[in-house]
């Protein structure tokens, strides 16, 4: 990809909240609709679209082109795992354009875990409907749950082992002894990240926990959910869509003054590192290869000093803190002392999930952060980084984008 | 009411083995690499062909969580308990849980020794305990 061929023109979304009227399609329709107008552009105009892949984005390519009358889609493209899809959806569509496979792409992710199952929960309200989320044999409820064979579910549910939050947990204790913190450290350093997140969270009108105040008392208070990980180190489970509109930087800077250029994007995939793959046979911290971290700065042409904000993918609180370390931010087994004693709260070196993030704004699979990287490098975003130039989003399993203005 | 694995061609031999109370993990009878999940051929030299080897059921704890809020039912009654990542003696390394001990008694690095227990009819699952030693408050093993 060559730096600034193409640009992010419109950013759209929904309200985020527990329960929202309509179907995950209603909603990816309003963030999709949002982000047209926002770009000053038709549905008509769209011929592209790239979006997470099933079961995690439950709203089809047809659907849209029908409810949005598009004439002729003719670009399309999945991406699979989840998270790891956060920059190969932006990839693809980058690439569509500078091919000439589209000229206008549209980039979505709607959820309503309200209706279609909660991230958080394992049986049979999951994501995956019936092949993901238990459930899927025997009869009446006393009848033993059968987990099919699927990307090693079937070593891994039988003892308990079921969601996220219960594997990152994993990956936080694991964290903590390699690099010899005692619980104390480590309690400090993800309660940093929780309650620097919720106080940006309290500055977004968009935050589903903007009324909502933490201190350290709300956080060590809070019920453990799985050992080191307590209930405001969990992200929340929401409904809503967040939508983005790219096009060619020509097309881009004819339709408004301040497109977001992307300089760079990656996908990544390397044995038992998918996210949330634990067989890896080195060290289970490094969710990517440092090689990944460094050709996405190098195709950008910048350095981590030239970025200004970072919106990291944060399932859990773990996860910032750990891509501080992997994006190269902190040396390894820095970003627990990094974290706590320089910050990254407003004014802080390197602001990082100044919305709140999916700990406190809402989760959208870490597409609320794009928004919010874009929102920056305009200069609109709530809690504003002065002069913010260069953005970086990113996912705990190596897949990121580079924003600049 | 348990939650248990679903079988295929590929991975049935390691359930098979369990239910003899024998740990195995694939082997490759060319390179002799050992490896955990099982595979279709060598992820090293791609030999076909993979053979079961039976490991002698000694790890370390790599990782592990102590769960306090269930995700599924069928676990609803049985929090706390303890997952680990354990690594085996010989290097592969596989999900499991910590059984027959307090949750504030479990540290990584641990010795732990395999343990096998039925939890559903014609179901047994590969637990690990914690090695204790002689002199040890607890006990022996």
């Amino acid at each position: 990809m060559t730096a600034r061929e193409v640009a992010i023109v419109g950013i759209g979304q929904t309200a985020y909240g527990k329960a929202l009227p309509g179907t995950a399609w209603d909603l990816a329709l309003e963030a999709i609709l949002g982000a047209l107008a926002d770009a000053g552009l038709e549905p008509a105009d769209v011929d592209g679209i790239c979006r997470f892949a099933p079961p995690f984005e439950p709203v089809s390519e047809p659907q849209l082109v029908r409810a949005l009358g598009i004439p002729e889609l003719r670009f399309f493209a999945e991406s699979p795992l989840g998270g790891e899809a956060l920059g190969a959806v932006l990839a693809h569509a980058a690439a569509a354009v500078t091919a000439g496979l589209a000229s206008t792409v549209v980039v979505y992710r709607a959820l309503s875990q309200s209706r279609g199952g909660r991230f958080g929960r394992a049986d049979g309200r999951g994501p995956g409907g019936p092949v993901g989320s238990g459930k899927a044999g025997g009869d009446g409820p006393d009848a033993d749950v059968v987990v099919p064979e699927e990307d090693n579910r079937s070593f891994a549910w039988p003892y308990g082992l079921m969601s996220p939050g219960q594997l990152f947990a994993l990956w936080a204790r694991r964290y903590a002894s390699v690099h010899g913190l005692l619980d104390e450290d480590l309690t400090r350093a993800l309660g940093s990240i929780a309650i620097t997140q919720r106080a940006y969270a309290r500055g977004n009108p968009n935050a589903m926990m903007r009324d909502r105040k933490m201190d350290w008392d709300d956080y060590r208070g809070a019920r453990m959910i799985s050992e080191p990980l307590r209930l405001f180190d969990l992200c929340l489970e929401n409904d809503g869509a967040c939508a983005y509109v790219v096009t060619g930087a020509a097309t881009a800077r004819r339709l408004r003054d301040d497109p977001v250029y992307v300089l760079s994007a990656t996908q990544t995939l390397s044995p038992y590192r998918e996210p949330m793959g634990i067989y890896v046979t080195g060290e289970l911290l490094e969710l990517f290869p440092p090689s990944t971290a460094e050709r996405l700065f190098a195709e950008a042409g910048v350095g981590r000093a030239d970025i200004d904000v970072a919106e990291f993918y944060d399932a859990t609180s773990y996860m910032p803190l750990r891509s501080l370390e992997s994006y190269g931010f902190v040396p390894d087994g820095q970003a627990w002392r990094y974290v706590t004693e320089t910050g990254t709260g407003p004014g802080s070196p390197l602001p990082v999930n100044t919305h709140g993030g999916h700990l406190s704004e809402a989760y959208l699979h870490g597409m609320n952060g794009v928004l919010e990287a874009v929102r920056q490098l305009r200069g609109t975003a709530s809690n504003q980084v002065p002069g913010a130039e260069v953005a970086l989003v990113g996912a705990p399993a190596g897949s990121a984008m580079i924003l600049a203005r | 009411m348990a939650v248990v694995p679903g079988m295929t061609e590929l991975t049935a031999p390691y359930w098979q083995a369990a239910r003899e109370n024998r740990l195995v993990v694939q082997e490759c009878q060319s390179c002799r690499q050992l490896w955990h999940p099982p595979l279709p051929r060598c992820p090293h030299c791609h030999a076909a062909g993979p053979a079961w080897r039976q490991v002698c059921g000694d790890g370390t704890i790599y990782t592990y969580t102590v769960v306090r809020h269930p995700t599924h039912y069928a676990f609803a009654d049985q929090v706390p308990y303890v997952l680990a990542i354990v690594e085996l003696a010989e290097g592969p390394r596989l999900v499991t849980a910590i059984t027959g001990a307090a949750p504030e008694e479990v540290r990584a690095g641990q010795p732990v020794r395999v343990v096998f227990r039925e939890v559903a009819d014609g179901v047994t699952l590969p637990y690990f305990a914690l090695v204790r030693y002689q002199g040890d408050d607890h006990g022996t093993a």
